[in-house]
């Protein structure tokens, strides 16, 4: 039983704890995700704290990107669980027939993102646990089948001439899109780097998605991608892992792809959606390349990193500074294609798509050679 | 043994969720067989507290797309 006495010091301890930063972040964080998501975003919210204070896959600080404090890496995990609840349950007690129920090609897609999150999750668990060869040599298999298995994955028409030519050729379309995919799915582990980044991405993609189609599973990944976003936006104190991007990344490739193959969306659209991951990463390989360093070694030579450090010189929080990246980025790239559809400004299956990718392709290489030249001499140079 | 409870507490949360998205689709299937009325229903306090107010909107859209499917395929699955 409570005495009358200990209210006023329960009061003063809840004023103290109001004043602690970490207190601050959780309170604003539950108080988005309630706006947003009422009681089930309170509970997305509750698992995604739990997570991220758990032993299990923490990243040192300073490990992960442009983080300097201490992280988890679960968020893919967590992700992972939210949508597995509200899918299991929403098939328990509605009518809803999840995708790979009703159609073999959704089947092996979900087959392959399952084992792209175990490949994830062994190393988030114990890194290093697999060499970086036998992960590619894994993803070139699982998603080799895939395709293999589910040719109405592959688009054959890009409205580029030359490309749509080789897709068309049975083993060479075949090929190609492998390699593609393979590349997306590390592009977009490439990227996560930044606070809300690759989460912001997802978000954005999963939004066209739902919008697009109304699948329920679109819905539930939205949900928490949003959640996941708050979270890392605004503590920090979590990453997607390898868990989360390779996951995230397999789903958006065969969404996007399938999106292209059912003339639902045209190509550019899709390259405009995920312009920063792929160029960032075509960008890196050939710039390692021609430093003559490993095109696969990591690096803080990424945009993110640059911009990073840009805002760090006016940002004083550390967090916010790394926050302020990645949203920047996610939101003037992915972001700007959804409000695009949203607005109705231009239809996902124009051409005209491909436009809006050039653009973004200059912007990314005119702000990369402008930041270069201002910080040549600091830790994030490239030394050849 | 606290985080054990805390997990339950965060899957019951969600499930509030789950709940209020099934049983508004279905609710809405049963509406919809007997009357035929096309009736968004988004917007009720307790599916705002459940779900909240984009939540809202996204189960206002399952539900409708998954309507549409019954209208054009005549059949129940969304």
């Amino acid at each position: 039983m409570l005495g009358i006495d200990s209210f006023p010091r329960s009061i003063k301890q809840i004023q103290l704890l109001c004043l602690v930063p970490a207190a601050q972040k959780l309170a604003l964080m539950f108080l988005l995700a309630a706006v947003t998501y009422g009681v089930t975003g309170i509970g997305a919210m509750l698992l995604m704290t739990l997570l991220a204070n758990t032993h299990l896959g923490k990243d040192g600080a300073g490990k992960h990107g442009i983080s300097i404090a201490e992280s988890s890496r679960l968020g893919g995990v967590a992700i992972g669980i939210i949508v597995i609840v509200y899918i299991a349950g929403l098939s328990l007690m509605s009518p809803y027939t999840s995708g790979p129920e009703r159609d073999v090609t959704f089947l092996y897609l979900w087959s392959a993102v399952l084992f792209c999150c175990l490949l994830g999750l062994a190393e988030d668990v114990k890194p290093d646990f697999l060499t970086p060869k036998l992960r590619l040599g894994a993803k070139f298999a699982v998603l080799g089948a895939l395709f293999w298995l589910s040719p109405a994955l592959i688009p054959l028409t890009v409205g580029v001439p030359a490309v749509d030519f080789l897709l068309n050729l049975p083993v060479l379309g075949w090929v190609l899109v492998t390699v593609f995919a393979v590349g997306f799915i590390n592009a977009l582990n490439m990227a996560d780097g930044a606070n809300g980044l690759v989460p912001g991405i997802a978000l954005a993609s999963f939004a066209v998605f739902f919008m697009e189609y109304g699948r329920p599973m679109d819905g539930a990944l939205m949900f928490a991608c949003s959640i996941f976003f708050i979270f890392n936006v605004i503590s920090g104190w979590y990453f997607l892992g390898d868990t989360g991007s390779y996951g995230l990344g397999a789903i958006l490739l065969g969404y996007g792809l399938l999106g292209v193959a059912d003339g639902n969306f045209s190509a550019g659209f899709m390259a405009a959606l995920f312009c920063y991951p792929c160029v960032d990463f075509m960008v890196s390989v050939i710039r390692r390349f021609r430093a003559g360093r490993s095109p696969f070694a990591a690096d803080n030579g990424h945009l993110h990193n640059r911009l990073h450090q840009l805002i760090r010189l006016r940002v004083r929080s550390s967090v916010m500074a790394n926050s302020f990246t990645g949203v920047i980025i996610s939101v003037s790239t992915s972001g700007a294609v959804l409000l695009i559809y949203v607005v109705g400004l231009l239809p996902p299956d124009s051409d005209l798509w491909h436009i809006a990718f050039v653009v973004e392709c200059s912007i990314y290489l005119a702000s990369l050679k402008y930041l270069t030249s201002i910080q040549p001499k600091t830790q994030y140079a490239d030394v050849g | 043994m606290r985080v054990i409870l805390y997990f339950v507490a965060a899957i019951g949360l969600i499930w509030v969720g789950v709940l209020e998205s099934a049983s508004s689709s279905v609710e809405d299937f049963k509406r919809y067989s007997d009357a035929h009325v096309l009736d968004h229903g988004h917007g009720s306090i307790q599916r705002v507290l459940a779900v909240g107010l984009v939540g809202d909107l996204v189960v206002s859209k399952i539900i409708s797309d998954g309507r549409d499917t019954v209208i054009i395929e005549g059949n129940e699955e969304f």
